[in-house]
């Protein structure tokens, strides 16, 4: 029996999908039971699977003796807009999920890269997170809970559906980021926010070291934006760099935000944005990091964050590049070989600053990694947990670099 | 059948709340020298799980200052002080008084003998040795303790004068007060090495408007004796003191905050009606002296002095006087009060506690007087001869400049610039 | 002994080093020898989480507590575990910053406590617990070697172990340095008082706060016997005696206009909702004394009675009302005396019973009582512990809140960290219902049910709820 017939009478045949262009078979589970049975089977038999969502961000090309999509695991059992909660699967698309939300007067405050579609599954694996990370916080802030199934077909549930808990110990957090190398995830449980009755954008071109500057000045006045986000030309498709500033909350905070922001920024002119406008201007910034072959992050204080810029335009180039710089994270796009990156991971970890690599074609990933230059004491944890959550290796993820 | 003072620790639920409070935890971070740690040493040694002669049962509860500062931050309202000295006079009936304790009680407590040891005192004071020997080893500790005790002749702090050398005097007229009788507590160390507090005490109350009386017959108020475990030496001097202080009305002022605190306490001590209403007379001389809330002391001069106010544990903690001493400062113009963090620690003094714990109320002490050298005050003031002592023997060992000084000495200081002794 | 009366354990040795260099040569002498150890800040938990049995050795981490680093700039701060909660913040004041996570015992509690236990606190409301604050760890695991987890940006190196440590209620290791972020003091605040004639009203009061968008700082209810116990007390902060709860609300912000506006939407919002009266607190000592009598109110327990048992359930916000309500018939069923003091922003309650533990048959009534409450949390949806963690007060119930596979991979993942079991054993995972995670699996997939309907993370099998003996 092939690979697929054993699939097909284990799942049935709705189950399977066109395959993707490597000619590797593609099954989409309807159930979280189901993805536990293809794992289970899939740990006996010894296959090697890769993890896919709606196949926007990560690129689908591991090699793997099929391809499991979380795309049928698209229901949202519980939105509690009183508890501000909600429970959804992990292949439902961030765009269905927010606007579901939206008509209950909820708001998930996460506006990761990538394009409209992509799978909460995937945001959370990868914990992108976006420019609302200034105001909100990272993905894992805004997780109560997660259920995944480990490479070996065992179903686990971590944290709930409350806002606070902290019975046994928090798997939650270890998925956030796991990039799938600890198992599939399979619902997830949000903590949500009521959706801001005033949401504004405002935009400041200028050189990058002005606008630097502002930003400062900004944080130092005690404002709170939502974004606080420093785009480079390119990406924000402008003539120079540009400052965006989302203020989203309640009308009073935000009008008190936005005199705010005229006193704390002097002489310069920030530009107001209509709301088709700004909701253009952010989903496009998120859009143009799945364009390009590679995306990475870094995360370092705040006050080194004009000194990482300059190192990344140095090595690698500034043309797509976005930052919170308040929040000391930046994220890259373009185009980059093995051997720059690797350089780069290694020069950047001598300043203690982390580089994860978010998307890259399998050949670059694999050889550099999602994760890498480990500090000590690390890699042995990395080893053990991965082992453990996956013992017989089913899952093809690149970990770090070979 | 009464359980002696245990019964106060039943409260505690063991919150911790206590330990930051705790002068001993915060040298050592060693919960044992904690309240809660100690609570847990008496619950076992009243269970009988330990007995009163166990070394490490001995050896924490021997480390506790017995500052009570626990007390005020518990939310239980755990009687702390009254179950530490139940477990002490357990641990006293067990192995009697250490040797130094005794010498120490005989020699300061004891009428006759203790006459001579101050005199002598008082003597080798005033040659000035103590002060050039005073340091952290034990002896030129107590030199630095003795120097300490010795009244501020020289008067630096001077009067506040205007553009012509005339000394200015508070605007606000000498009031004239109903005359009240109270009666003085003399005290023995307090006698002996502090009359001039004594003094000061009689003629700042006597321009408030009391007439001060000396009562016969009166004698050590018990404190240093119940602290030690000695509970019936300390239910005798009691009694003596009761018998002395006779059964009026008046008030009996006390300007050492250790002999307040144990006064207030004939009531449960002795367990009858009359020490009762002794006790209920008490005051501290800061009581007195303030008067009710809204008044305070009759103003005097303006004194230009930076004072760090230290309050006494016994004062603000066993006695909870925390105002009165503050309404004393505000009566002195000019005299600026400096914020010294961690002032309401306890010294490390605790009566007898500096001579038999000195590793641990060195290390107590030690914390404060580095406090004490960033905040830069010209004069310590604190209302406990004990207290006077330990402060200016650290401030002396650490070549810290500055004096101790009883507040009522400072209020003192101000009536005598404005002439009001004239 | 720590801050849970009910539990008291001795241990063989007590261990205090006086510097990093002690601690991890204390740890590896208890590697080669195999020692199983138990780690302790000040003994505040509410969980047993810091009992040391018999055959362990207890690390008292209090006298590592110097604040290593204060990088204002960068709002950060790098501590050593034994620094007391109350006293970073104090020192991060000067510079306009606090350590957020404030939980009531904060004047006494470390931050090695805090992040083992992922504490949390009346302003966690906004703020967030713990874990939503801590950057980077340096830990030390049992046998001896040194982990760098996390950086100071926050970012970490691979899989978050950083946020998979904190919470592990000391089963990991022990955490040596925490680089924890610093949050700009507010600005603007404003505290009120509000009270009710009964708890169900107070209930609603909350739902309609979350439900308006509003973000309090802090929402905290307190019953009447509660408020009782905290007005005998040297905290009395003039709580009305009458009332059947009060609740205390917090607003603060950069912006004062916008803190006036939203607190008089919330005063109006609780006289909607039906409270007698609406205070707001006139000045900062005003505030202060109302907060004192709230984060003091566990320890005023004390005046009630001398033991007490103490519940941590989290329930969905909406369900207060109805959960306060059979929380108190409960406690009149069983005929005992129940406080609630908690985070009602959260949904994170504290049904505290106080009882004598000598009556063997009131000791019974009130463990029967105790498995009522927690099952009526877990049945509305709830969990078992916020923010005191499972410590071994707690381990009985994780089996109603998790099945044998996730109790499983919760003790795998302790065996990456600690494969021997010698920190902390017995703690958080009730070993009888892990299913082991050693062998390989067997082939039954064949039984599941592929069309189950699947949406909740908890299965909750009620025959396993049974008060202990």
């Amino acid at each position: 029996m092939t690979i697929l017939e054993k699939v097909t009478a284990l799942l049935g045949e709705g189950a399977v999908l066109e395959p993707s262009t490597d000619r590797v078979p593609r099954i989409a589970p309807g159930s979280p039971d189901a993805v536990a049975l293809l794992l289970g089977t899939a740990h006996q038999e010894g296959w090697r699977v890769r993890i896919e969502g709606a196949g926007t961000w990560l690129q689908s090309d591991a090699p793997a003796d099929l391809a499991l999509t979380t795309r049928r695991l698209d229901r949202i059992p519980a939105v509690e807009p009183a508890d501000l909660t909600a429970t959804a699967e992990a292949g439902i698309g961030l765009d269905q999920l927010r606007q579901q939300l939206a008509d209950r007067g909820a708001w998930l405050s996460i506006d990761p890269p990538g394009l409209a579609g992509r799978t909460l599954g995937s945001i959370v694996a990868t914990a992108t997170a976006g420019p609302l990370r200034h105001g909100f916080g990272p993905i894992k802030d805004h997780l109560l809970g997660v259920t995944f199934v480990t490479g070996d077909g065992r179903m686990v549930q971590s944290g709930g559906r409350v806002m606070k808990n902290v019975a046994g110990y928090d798997l939650t957090r270890l998925q956030a980021g796991g990039f799938g190398a600890f198992g599939v995830i399979v619902l997830v449980h949000l903590r949500l926010r009521t959706l801001p009755r005033a949401d504004v954008t405002y935009l400041l071109e200028g050189a990058r070291e002005d606008l630097t500057q502002v930003g400062e000045d900004i944080a130092a006045a005690g404002l709170t934006p939502a974004a606080l986000e420093l785009v480079s030309p390119a990406l924000a498709r402008r003539e120079r760099w540009v400052l965006g500033v989302r203020l989203a909350g309640s009308p009073a905070l935000v009008a008190a935000d936005e005199a705010g922001l005229r006193a704390a920024s002097g002489g310069a002119r920030f530009m107001p944005l209509r709301a088709e406008e700004a909701h253009a201007f952010w989903m496009r910034l998120a859009e143009g990091f799945a364009v390009r072959p590679v995306t990475f992050r870094i995360g370092g204080v705040p006050s080194a964050s004009d000194e990482l810029l300059d190192l990344l335009q140095h090595q690698l180039g500034d043309e797509w590049i976005s930052a919170s710089p308040a929040a000391g994270a930046i994220r890259w796009t373009g185009d980059a070989t093995i051997d720059r990156l690797q350089r780069l991971r290694r020069t950047l970890a001598g300043l203690e600053v982390p580089l994860t690599l978010e998307r890259a074609p399998w050949p670059l990933r694999g050889a550099v990694g999602h994760f890498g230059a480990y500090r000590e004491g690390v890699g042995p944890l990395v080893a053990g947990l991965r082992r453990t959550f996956d013992p017989g290796s089913a899952l093809v993820v690149a970990t770090e670099g070979s | 059948m009464t359980r002696g003072g245990f019964e106060g620790l039943d409260a505690c639920v063991h919150c911790g709340f206590c330990l930051q409070a705790c002068p001993t935890f915060l040298a050592t971070g060693d919960e044992s020298d904690s309240p809660r740690g100690r609570i847990e040493l008496m619950r076992a040694l009243e269970r009988g799980d330990l007995t009163a002669d166990d070394a490490a049962l001995a050896y924490h509860l021997d480390r506790c200052l017995g500052c009570r500062g626990c007390e005020p931050v518990c939310p239980s309202g755990v009687q702390y002080g009254h179950g530490l000295e139940a477990a002490r006079a357990r641990l006293t009936t067990a192995r009697g008084v250490p040797r130094l304790a005794r010498m120490a009680l005989w020699a300061l407590t004891t009428p006759g003998v203790s006459a001579v040891v101050y005199w002598f005192a008082r003597v080798l004071r005033a040659t000035g040795l103590p002060r050039l020997f005073a340091g952290w080893g034990r002896f030129r500790f107590a030199m630095g303790m003795l120097a300490a005790t010795k009244p501020d002749g020289k008067r630096r702090y001077g009067t506040v004068r205007d553009g012509e050398g005339r000394r200015i005097t508070p605007t606000v007229p000498y009031r004239p007060l109903p005359s009240l009788t109270v009666q003085l507590f003399r005290g023995c160390v307090q006698d002996g090495l502090f009359s001039h507090v004594h003094d000061a005490t009689v003629r700042t109350l006597g321009i408030n408007g009391y007439d001060v009386r000396e009562v016969s017959g009166q004698g050590c108020c018990g404190a240093l004796h119940a602290h030690a475990g000695l509970i019936d030496e300390a239910r005798e001097l009691a009694r003596k003191n009761v018998d002395a202080f006779g059964d009026g009305e008046e008030p009996i002022v006390v300007n050492s905050a250790g002999c307040g605190a144990m006064m207030k306490e004939y009531g449960r001590l002795l367990g009858d009606e009359r020490c009762e209403r002794l006790a209920a007379r008490v005051r501290d001389v800061t009581e007195l002296l303030a008067g009710d809330a809204i008044k305070g002391p009759v103003p005097g001069a303006p004194l230009d002095l930076h004072v760090a106010y230290d309050p006494p544990c016994h004062l603000l903690h066993a006695q909870g006087v925390a105002v009165p001493p503050l309404k004393l400062f505000a009566a002195i113009p000019l005299l600026e009060l400096v914020h010294v963090p961690g002032a309401a620690e306890c010294c490390g003094s605790a009566g007898l506690f500096t001579l038999l714990e000195p590793e641990m109320s060195r290390a107590v002490l030690a914390a404060k007087i580095e406090r004490l050298r960033v905040a830069a005050p010209q004069v310590v003031a604190t209302g406990n001869p004990g207290c006077v002592m330990q402060i200016g023997a650290g401030l002396a060992a650490a070549r810290v400049p500055a004096r101790v000084r009883h507040p009522v000495e400072l209020l003192d200081d101000s009536y005598r610039a404005a002439g009001r002794y004239e | 002994m720590d801050g849970l009366p009910t539990h008291r354990r001795l241990p063989d040795l007590v261990v205090l080093p006086g510097t990093r260099e002690e601690l991890i040569a204390v740890v590896r002498l208890l590697a080669a020898h195999d020692v199983p150890f138990v780690p302790r800040g000040a003994g505040t938990g509410l969980s047993g989480g810091a009992l040391a049995d018999e055959g362990s050795v207890l690390i008292v981490l209090t006298r590592l507590n110097r604040i290593l680093k204060m990088d204002a700039g960068n709002r950060a701060a790098i501590v050593e575990p034994g620094v007391v909660n109350a006293k970073l913040s104090a020192a991060a004041q000067p510079h306009g910053l606090q350590y957020a996570p404030d939980p009531s015992s904060q004047s006494a509690c470390t931050i090695g406590g805090n992040v083992a236990e992922n504490a949390g606190g009346p302003h966690c409301l906004k703020y967030g617990v713990t874990a939503n604050h801590v950057l980077a760890l340096e830990l030390l695991l049992a046998d001896g070697t040194m982990v760098e987890s996390g950086s100071p940006g926050g970012e970490p190196w691979g899989p978050d172990l950083v946020g998979l440590f904190v919470g592990s209620e000391g089963n990991f290791g022990i955490a040596t340095k925490i680089t924890v972020r610093l949050t700009p003091l507010p600005r603007a605040v404003r505290t009120m008082l509000a009270d009710f004639n009964g708890l169900r009203t107070a209930g609603e009061a909350v739902s309609a706060i979350i439900a308006a968008g509003i973000v309090p700082a802090a929402l905290e209810m307190m019953d009447q016997s509660c408020i009782a116990a905290v007005e005998d007390s040297v905290y009395a902060a003039g709580y009305p005696r009458d009332a059947a709860a009060v609740l205390l609300v917090e607003l603060d912000g950069r912006n004062e206009a916008g803190v006036i506006a939203e607190t008089e939407a919330v005063a109006e919002l609780l006289r909607k909702s039906g409270a007698r009266s609406v205070r707001i607190a006139a000045s900062e000592a005003e505030r202060e004394r109302l907060w004192q009598g709230r984060k003091k109110a566990f320890g005023a327990m004390g005046r009630l009675s001398r033991d007490l048992v103490v519940q941590d359930a989290v329930v969905p916000r909406s369900a207060l009302p109805q959960v306060l309500e059979t929380i108190c018939t409960i406690a009149k069923r069983y005929d005992l005396v129940v406080s609630n003091v908690f985070h009602a922003g959260d949904g994170n309650l504290h049904p505290n019973i106080s009882f004598d533990a000598t009556d063997p048959a009131l000791k019974q009534r009130v463990e029967a009582a105790s498995a009522e409450i927690m099952s009526t949390c877990i049945a509305a949806g709830g969990t078992i512990t916020g923010e005191h963690g499972v410590g071994i007060d707690k381990l009985r119930y994780m089996p109603l809140i998790f099945d044998p596979e996730s109790l499983g991979a919760m003790q795998a993942v302790r065996r990456v960290f600690d494969p021997k079991e010698r920190v902390n054993p017995g703690k958080v995972v009730p070993v009888h219902a892990c299913r082991e995670w050693t062998s390989i699996r067997s082939a039954k997939f064949g039984m599941r049910n592929d069309d189950r309907q699947f949406n909740s993370a908890f299965p909750i099998s009620h025959s396993t709820l049974e008060p202990v003996p």
